[in-house]
């Protein structure tokens, strides 16, 4: 008898087969399950005939959205980029979508794309951003916050953890396997169980995340690093040679005395470098410390209602139109009807 | 390689090494703690059989646990309480005086002297391991209960990882020569391997003596059939326990752990997901025994044999966990009586039986519960014409059964009579805010695969026995398991049956 069977030698045949046609055939970027986020390209998907499809990054997803490339003559092209909170509730209730109306209301011919996704902080987001800066924007509008932090470097030491030669990660190096892996979990896990059945095991995670979260020293950490970012991030824009608003995220907080406040986390003290660099900013704090029953905008404190969101889709309007006049002015040439 | 590289005699050491050092990464003093039946039972089984060994050998030997718990104290291994290194010190000097002190009986009354030595020292040493806790809390609920004070704090003792199964091991080795059904193993080694084996220490099959003994003794050379068949059986285990187990228990957990009634829809889903998953982790895990056995030229038995298949309860326990309840056979029911005595009797057998099978599981009011209520199931279905002659009626009598297991499982699984009562209210419950409908499917996609496989080797005796098919065949079917195994998105669940 020999060592090797025929039925092992098969199986090992079609193996190599397969992934030597998944290889040939299907060699679309891989949609970054295994990056966590870290991978420049997941979530575009650029079709042959300039169609992008905004779709999946890391588990998680972008709302699904698509634009052409390269950009259509007269459009003002405008990327939202952030987390949970540009996100929205849904896109048509997020303030990327309802500035979009605005302006066009306004006669604008305004594209404004949704590029948040839940749970990405300042590494994270600098990664779309600079993904989002390929296809022709006018204008980018980043929104900042420091409460991901804990997310993006635990999806870090994944994505870092998978690249290395552990056997663990051995079947996963197979692109073959890899797709099928994430296939099932994409069609089937996500699809087929409840959010209370998956998140299981997730419970000692968040306690970590919480642990994390009350430790002052971790969060002083989280704020430097976030405004070294945003700096960064400013710096890309501005070589780009696009347009930049910064919003600074609040939290709503319960006041010792009654009521509530808001807290900037810090985050507006950030406008000053970069104004000089160059880039408008936007202070939820500033914005919402106008009414006295700011409150009602909050889902809870940080998250917005819909009238949350058509606030700074106002704001928003107003120094977007700004913007495209002041453009105008220096260049006669510009995408505005 | 290395192994089947050596010459015979260091094979059975080289596995003897692996096996301790794969025992103690769970924790470091447990290989004393195996040490001591190994040595009980060697010196104890040649005693039955009339062989005195050298005094020096026994205190040699008897001395290794303690020097062990030195080594793990001395080189900072693990922290060795003073009273573990007395008890050490203890069982060295225990051991010679009672040997010396049997030793001056008349044969007969000796060897049963030396048995009932093995089995009391065996069941003492599970039973402190294994249910202190659980009487010494027990006594301490009734005592207050009662309206004494019971405040004495009570230590923690740790459950050893695999002890029910290594202790029945060796009892059935030992019971096998008083027997005279086993010569006794004469040479310490290859005894020590017996009890020590790796692939099936933790959660076994739990082996016979007459079956793996020789094994040991034949100087065997590699042959690729072991390295094929085990392969095989790793790779069914594999699949059984991750495709099957691990995804069932995302839907087993979610019903049994809810703090309230999910719905009738849940109550189902659940309990048919944890049918699946109980089945799948253990007899995954034997595969997976089996086959890192085989991959050594060892045979180990056959635990499962198509269990949901069976017509009857009892014909469930002889495809359940075979190693287990063949033990229960050989050396309980039948030493009470088995069914030679009058119905009555039988029907008491069957329960005191059963009921240790349950309390075998774990110290849990749970499981005696479920002991009893495959007691009662085995004397309803000897003693209800109806019922006798279900087991002649094909699929109806296996449909019958399968929704006795069910409700079998979901009394195991319930935490306690508070959940097994939740997981009953959850049919008085129509709806459910949870949606069951996805979970449902999932259910279908992860048991229907299995299904297939048994399908395809439902003639066989060995349920993971699939040489039979045309090599191409075998081949889509190796793929099919390896793919649906690595895709696999749940997350890792440990074997249940380690906990045994």
């Amino acid at each position: 008898m020999k060592l090797f069977s025929k039925s092992f030698l098969l199986v090992m045949a079609m193996l190599l087969i397969g992934e030597a046609s998944i290889r040939i055939f299907w060699s679309r970027n891989m949609s970054g399950r295994f990056e966590y986020g870290y991978n420049l390209t997941s979530g575009f998907e650029e079709e042959k005939d300039g169609t992008v499809n905004l779709v999946r990054a890391g588990g998680r997803r972008f709302h699904p959205q698509s634009f052409k490339m390269p950009k259509p003559e007269g459009v003002f092209r405008v990327f939202v980029i952030g987390d949970s909170v540009p996100r929205g509730p849904s896109r048509k209730e997020a303030y990327a979508h309802q500035l979009e109306k605005i302006l066009k209301q306004k006669g604008i011919r305004a594209e404004v794309l949704n590029l948040a996704v839940p749970g990405y902080g300042a590494r994270r987001s600098q990664i779309v951003l600079k993904q989002a800066l390929r296809y022709q924007p006018d204008l980018i509008i980043k929104h900042i916050n420091c409460s991901n932090e804990y997310e993006d470097e635990r999806e870090y030491r994944r994505a870092q953890d998978f690249q290395s030669w552990h056997p663990k990660n051995w079947l996963m190096k197979s692109v073959l396997l890899a797709r099928l892996y994430e296939a099932q979990t994409e069609k089937i896990f996500w699809q087929l169980l409840p959010a209370k059945v998956r998140l299981q095991t997730g419970v000692q995670d968040a306690d970590a995340e919480i642990a994390a979260s009350q430790n002052d020293e971790k969060i002083k950490q989280w704020r430097d690093f976030v405004t070294a970012k945003t700096l960064e991030d400013a710096r890309f824009i501005r070589e780009a040679g696009v347009s930049g608003i910064f919003i600074s995220q609040a939290r709503s907080r319960n006041m010792a005395g009654g009521g509530y406040d808001l807290d900037d986390q810090g985050l507006d003290a950030l406008q000053e470098s970069l104004a000089r660099k160059g880039m408008q900013t936007l202070s939820i704090k500033e914005l919402f410390a106008q009414e006295t029953d700011f409150k009602k905008h909050f889902a809870d404190s940080s998250h917005l209602h819909p009238s949350g969101h058509q606030k700074i889709a106002e704001a928003l309007a107003d120094k977007v139109n700004a913007l495209i006049i002041r453009n105008a002015a220096r260049t006669p040439v510009q995408p505005v009807r | 390689m290395a192994y089947w590289l050596l010459p015979h005699r260091t094979r059975i050491f080289l596995l003897i090494l692996a096996s301790y050092v794969f025992y103690g990464i769970w924790d470091p003093r447990f290989p004393a703690l195996l040490l001591v039946p190994t040595i009980v039972d060697f010196f104890g089984a040649n005693a039955i059989d009339g062989r005195k060994m050298a005094s020096w050998k026994m205190i040699l030997s008897s001395a290794l646990p303690l020097l062990w718990l030195v080594i793990c104290a001395g080189t900072g291994l693990s922290q060795i309480p003073s009273g573990e290194l007395i008890a050490a010190s203890l069982f060295v000097l225990l051991l010679t005086i009672v040997h010396s002190l049997l030793w001056l009986l008349q044969e007969e009354i000796r060897r049963k002297a030396f048995v009932v030595f093995s089995i009391a020292t065996n069941l003492t040493i599970l039973g402190f391991f294994k249910y202190f806790n659980f009487f010494a809390d027990s006594t301490k609920s009734l005592l207050t209960n009662m309206g004494f004070h019971a405040g004495w704090v009570l230590p923690h003792i740790i459950l050893p990882v695999g002890i029910s199964f290594y202790t029945f091991q060796t009892l059935a080795y030992v019971i096998d020569v008083y027997r005279r059904q086993q010569k006794a193993c004469i040479d310490l080694p290859t005894y020590a391997l017996y009890l020590s084996f790796f692939p099936q220490i933790l959660a076994g099959p739990i082996g016979r003596a007459p079956q793996l003994m020789p094994q040991w003794q034949e100087q065997k050379i590699f042959s690729p059939v072991y390295l094929h068949d085990g392969a095989r059986l790793i790779l069914i285990g594999l699949f059984k326990k991750i495709f099957v187990a691990d995804s069932c228990a995302l839907l087993a957990n979610a019903c049994f752990d809810a703090k309230e009634p999910l719905g009738v829809a849940w109550s189902v889903v659940g309990a048919l997901a944890f049918t699946f998953q109980i089945y799948g982790d253990f007899s995954g895990y034997t595969d997976m025994a089996r086959g890192s056995a085989k991959l050594f030229g060892i045979d180990l038995m056959i635990n499962f044999r198509f269990p949901y298949r069976a017509k009857t309860p009892a014909e469930f326990w002889r495809r359940w966990h075979i190693s287990l309840s063949s033990w229960f056979r050989d050396y309980l029911y039948i030493p009470l009586g088995g069914n030679r005595l009058s119905q009555n009797r039988m029907f008491l057998n069957l329960m005191i039986t059963m009921l240790l099978a349950g309390l075998w599981h774990g110290a849990g009011n749970m499981f005696i519960v479920w002991g009893a209520y495959y007691g009662l199931l085995l004397i309803l279905f000897r003693s209800i014409p109806a019922l006798k002659n279900l087991g002649k009626k094909g699929w109806l009598s296996i449909l019958v059964t399968f929704v006795l297991t069910i409700f079998g499982w979901a009394i195991f699984r319930s935490p306690d009579a508070h959940g097994l009562m939740q997981w009953a209210a959850g049919f008085l419950k129509i709806s459910s805010e949870l949606p069951w409908l996805g979970p449902a499917l999932w259910l279908v996609i992860h048991v229907v695969p299995l299904g297939l496989l048994q399908y395809l080797t439902r003639k066989k005796e060995d349920e993971s026995e699939l040489t039979h098919l045309a090599w191409p065949v075998r081949g889509v079917v190796y793929l099919l398991i390896f793919l649906l195994t690595v895709s696999t998105s749940a997350q890792d669940q440990e074997f249940i049956y380690f906990q045994f």
